[in-house]
This record gives C-alpha cells, sequence and structure tokens, in this order.
C-alpha cells in the first residue's frame, strides 16, 4: 500500500510538472469546446425541442462520436508513456529493486492516470452549469453521463497503459493503443451496419457510443458498466503480468 | 550478507553467467571486478531482484530473493548502472519518493533525505530539477537513493563511472567511510578502483568466476616476476652473465648511454622457476663477473598484471571468443 501510494504521487507530479497533461488538456477543451459551442447554436436554431433530447443529452448521447473521437486521442496520449519510457531511461531498474510488488507499481500508475483523466473532464462541468442559467438540467441525467464517460476512460487507460507495458518506445506504445482503441470503437458501429443476428449484438453490447446513448437518458445499464470494468481488469491484470515478466527477460 | 550459489543467468541461448558461487560477509567491501561484458552489471541485477536467475539460489541478508524477494529487498540499497533517475523530478522530491517507496516510517523520512544528502554531498542541490544536473551529480543522487533507508548492504554498478578524478576520489572515500557493519559490493573493471577501496576482489570473466580473494591474495597468484637491477658495469657484460642463468631474460632500462657506472636493468623471471634460488644465482653471476650491484628491486605485481592474466588464462582455456556481450 506504500508503494502504492507512492507511486501514485509521483506519476501524477510527472504527468503535471511535465507539459504533456496541459497540452492534453488544453486540445481537449478547445475541442470539447468546439463540439459543445456547435451543439448549443444547433439547439438554439431550433423552435421546438421534444422532451427527450436537449443540449446535455445531445452533447453526451446522440453526438457522442465527436467527444468519443477526442477520446481515442487524449487517452492513448495520455498513457504511452507510463512504462515505455521507465523502460526507455531505465529508471524502471530503480523502481522495480524497491521492495514493491508489480500490483502497486501498475496500480499506482494506473490510478494516477484515471485521476488525471477525470481533472481533464473537470472543467466541462461548467457547460453544464451555464446550461443551467439559461434553462433546467436533469442532474441525474449528468451523473450518469459522466459515469459512463468515466467507464469508457478507465477501459481505455487500462488498454493504454498494457500496450506502454509493452514496448520502450512511447511512439509505438500511442500507435498501438490508438489501433486497439479505434478497433474496439470501430466493433461498435457495427450495430449499425450488420445484420440482425449475434454478430449485431455483440457489435451493439461492446459499442462506446451505445453506452454514452443510454447513459445519457439516464440508463445505467449493468451490461455496460461490467463489460468496462472487465476490460479494465483484464488489461491491468495483464499489464502486472508483463511487468513481472521482465525479470526473465 | 550475500550468499550466492551456482547462479547461472542467460537470455535465452547467449549464457551471461554460469555456475558463480560466492559470499559476501557482514561489514565486507567487496569489489567485482571484470572486463566489460563479463557478466558484472547482468550478476548484480540478480542479486537486487531486478532479473530472475535461470538457476542457482541467492539469498540477501537471510532472505531467499526467490521466495522472500520484497524482504530481501528491503535490506538493499542498490545503484544500477549509469544511474537512470526521473529528470522531472527536484532532487529533494526524489528522494522523498524513494524513502517512502522503500517503507521509511514517515516520521523518519526527512531525516534519512537530509542524512543521505549530506553522505553523497548533494545537500546544496536539494531543490535542482534533476535534469538539469551534470553527471557527477546525478551518480552522487542516485548514490543518496540507495543509502536513503540505511540498508545493512549497499549493491553499487560501477559508482565511479563518468566522474572526474575530484569525484572519483569524493565517492571511493565516502564508500571507505560507510565501513562500520555495513556490506558494500561494487563493480568495475577499473582495478585501481578495487585496490583504493576494498578488502576483497572477486574476478569474472565471460561469466564464470575466475577469482576471489583479498588483494595480497590475488597478487600472490601473479606468476612471472620481474626484478628491477640497478648496477655498476664497467666491462659491459651484465647482459650476458645474466643470461647464462637458465629462466632469466634481461633488457635494458636506463636510456642508451656509454654511463657504464649507472645502468639500469629490468630482469624478467621465466614461468615456473623458482624466484628465491633465481635470485641467489644471479647475485652470485653478477658478483663473479665483477659487476657491483647497487640495488635490486623486486617488481609489485600489479593487480593489473593479475587481472590481465586471470583473464587471458581463461580465454586460451576458451579456445574460441564466446557469443555475448554487455546486456
Amino acid at each position: 500500500m506504500n508503494g502504492f501510494l507512492a507511486i501514485y504521487r509521483r506519476e501524477l507530479l510527472s504527468l503535471w510538472v511535465t507539459p504533456l497533461a496541459w497540452v492534453l488538456l488544453t486540445v481537449f477543451l478547445l475541442l470539447q469546446g468546439v463540439i459543445f459551442y456547435s451543439i448549443i447554436t444547433h439547439f438554439a436554431s431550433m423552435a421546438e425541442v421534444s422532451v427527450d433530447t436537449g443540449p446535455v443529452q445531445a452533447y453526451f448521447g446522440q453526438e457522442s462520436i465527436f467527444l468519443l473521437m477526442t477520446l481515442l486521442l487524449v487517452c492513448p496520449a495520455l498513457s504511452m508513456r507510463v512504462f515505455a519510457e521507465e523502460r526507455r531511461s531505465g529508471t524502471i531498474e530503480a523502481l522495480l529493486t524497491a521492495p514493491v510488488t508489480a500490483t502497486s507499481v501498475v496500480l499506482g500508475k494506473y490510478a494516477a492516470l484515471l485521476t488525471t483523466y477525470a481533472l481533464i473532464w473537470l472543467p466541462t462541468l461548467l457547460y453544464v452549469v451555464i446550461l443551467r442559467k439559461t434553462g433546467v438540467v436533469d442532474w441525474g441525467v449528468v451523473g450518469s453521463s459522466y459515469l459512463g464517460l468515466l467507464g469508457i476512460g478507465a477501459a481505455y487507460l487500462s488498454l493504454g497503459t498494457l500496450m506502454s507495458a509493452m514496448t520502450r518506445s512511447q511512439l509505438v506504445a500511442l500507435l498501438l493503443t490508438i489501433f486497439l482503441e479505434f478497433g474496439l470503437f470501430i466493433l461498435g458501429v457495427g450495430e449499425y451496419i450488420f445484420d440482425p443476428g449475434l454478430f449485431r449484438d455483440v457489435c451493439a453490447h461492446v459499442s462506446m457510443m451505445g453506452q454514452m446513448e443510454d447513459f445519457s437518458k439516464g440508463i445505467l445499464d449493468l451490461r455496460r458498466v461490467v463489460f468496462d470494468g472487465t476490460v479494465t481488469a483484464l488489461g491491468l491484470f495483464v499489464t502486472t503480468r508483463v511487468v513481472d515478466s521482465w525479470r526473465w527477460g | 550478507m550475500i550468499e550466492v550459489s551456482n547462479l547461472t543467468k542467460d537470455y535465452g541461448t547467449v549464457v551471461a553467467v554460469r555456475e558463480i558461487s560466492f559470499s559476501v560477509g557482514k561489514g565486507e567491501i567487496v569489489g567485482f571486478l571484470g572486463p566489460n561484458g563479463a557478466g558484472k552489471s547482468t550478476t548484480l541485477r540478480v542479486l537486487a531482484g531486478f532479473l530472475g536467475a535461470t538457476s542457482g539460489h541467492v539469498r540477501i541478508a537471510g532472505h531467499d530473493i526467490a521466495e522472500a524477494p520484497r524482504a530481501a529487498r528491503r535490506a538493499l540499497g542498490y545503484m544500477p548502472e549509469s544511474a537512470p533517475l526521473y529528470p522531472e523530478m527536484r532532487v529533494s522530491e526524489y528522494l522523498l519518493f524513494r524513502a517512502r517507496l522503500k517503507e521509511v516510517p514517515s516520521a523518519k523520512q526527512k531525516a534519512a533525505i537530509g542524512s543521505a544528502m549530506d553522505r553523497a554531498g548533494v545537500a546544496h542541490m536539494a531543490g535542482t530539477v534533476i535534469g538539469h544536473l551534470s553527471k557527477g551529480y546525478r551518480q552522487r543522487v542516485a548514490l543518496a537513493d540507495a543509502l536513503v533507508s540505511d540498508p545493512p548492504l549497499l549493491i553499487l554498478d560501477e559508482p565511479t563511472a563518468g566522474l572526474d578524478p575530484n569525484q572519483i576520489r569524493e565517492v571511493r572515500a565516502l564508500i571507505k567511510g560507510l565501513g562500520g557493519d555495513r556490506t558494500v559490493l561494487l563493480s568495475t573493471h577499473i582495478l585501481s578502483e578495487v585496490e583504493a577501496t576494498c578488502e576483497r576482489a572477486i574476478v569474472i570473466d565471460r561469466g564464470r568466476l575466475v577469482a576471489e580473494g583479498t588483494i595480497e591474495e590475488l597478487r600472490a597468484r601473479q606468476n612471472t616476476k620481474a626484478l628491477s637491477l640497478r648496477v655498476r658495469d664497467p666491462n659491459a657484460g651484465a647482459e650476458a652473465a645474466i643470461e647464462r642463468i637458465s629462466g632469466l631474460s634481461v633488457r635494458q632500462l636506463s636510456p642508451d648511454t656509454a654511463d657504464l657506472a649507472r645502468r639500469t636493468l629490468q630482469v624478467t623471471l621465466g614461468v615456473g622457476l623458482d624466484p628465491e634460488a633465481a635470485i641467489e644465482a644471479l647475485v652470485r653471476a653478477l658478483t663473479e663477473a665483477g659487476i657491483g650491484i647497487h640495488a635490486l628491486i623486486p617488481e609489485q605485481a600489479s593487480l593489473e598484471q593479475v587481472f590481465s592474466e586471470l583473464t587471458a588464462h581463461e580465454k586460451a582455456e576458451a579456445g574460441a571468443p564466446a557469443p555475448g556481450g554487455e546486456r
């Protein structure tokens, strides 16, 4: 536990004293701002709005493809250096010869990434505050939407951590993660392409867009949570094994 | 403190370390010596728990590193080769991180970091970002890291590599000063380092242990010995007189001058010759030839010679150069 906390704190410090987190934050907020602005202007020009849709639902739900595209960029960039850089620079040797377990190393680093991810989303709460000034906001929907985003981020960052442990090159880690997560994303798009059947059901289950559409309506589907949790746990488990395997390289 | 038995480590097909056994007692300062690519770093990485042994056993402070890895790692301070550090952290931040990682109780962390920085001579750099430090200072920060948990055993992989002569002297003094009941195992390919800091040396070459013992014991392994001789030699007959004794060869060391009253010669004793009998015969022959002996100085075998002989011997035995190098 000691090791976990020490690594978590160091990793957070490292993320925020180097430009990486700030660059990602800036790019992310810029993109979100554009998306949010276009959604707002779209709704502002509409004469009638049905009960079930609104800017919040559109932002997190129907139009979530834009939001997910930015995550496909931000998450891999956030996780790419987490192990690759330690191995390239050799600091991993000092880290693994301290009395810590591979599990605390992996979890400490991962928790720092997830915290940073949450911090990057934090300023978008302002959008909701702005909306509240002019209309009614369903806080339940806001809450479930952020929960959905946290789930997707958790899964993406876990896969990114695993890819970063696979290579000494940050660039390779970044590309591998983008391929993997884009593949997962495209699989979800299959829901709209394939004929009804088992494959389409599978696609619908793993669809990130489907997840956001459900969560943005306030539907907390346990299957979605289980899927995110499984991907996260699997990624972290394999990463732990990979870290352990370095001793035998 | 360290017990190694039949340790073998291979990287796939390349055997980096084979069947090494040695032990290091409490309070000893031991040099781990070998040419580049001999398997020094690999061995130390296994001892520090960074790499797993292919076969064999290692016990650190009584804990088997395979069965109780964390207890073993808790007992040692390890300084990896080339001192890798996080460039974005400040020196004090880094040492605080390492102290937490090494389970230094939070009440003692501040004092532990302070004393480690003092000992390693980086106290005045506490607030500096590591990326801005020179190579010498980084090396010292890594040393402070090894000291921060005040471990009974230090394993230092080439602690003076890349330092300037003044810094090397300081680091050596520091290592010697650690002494007391603290055990130190340091690797180096510089022999004078072992002579300056260690009581005992372990020599490995091509992954095999070739010699082990105190510095004196290693010196005594020197086979060929040499003498330097200063003579008054009016008839220039010294060479002829010496070479008449079987097993001795001679060459003139002083520049070729006509000053026959002060010649300096070097006499090399052949392999397998009894040095005492040879010196007796040499003195008798010179006296009989009417040559005056001013000085006869047996040349101390430097560790350098012992080392090159040990490793050259091994090469001849192996026949062909073995595959593999520094990993």
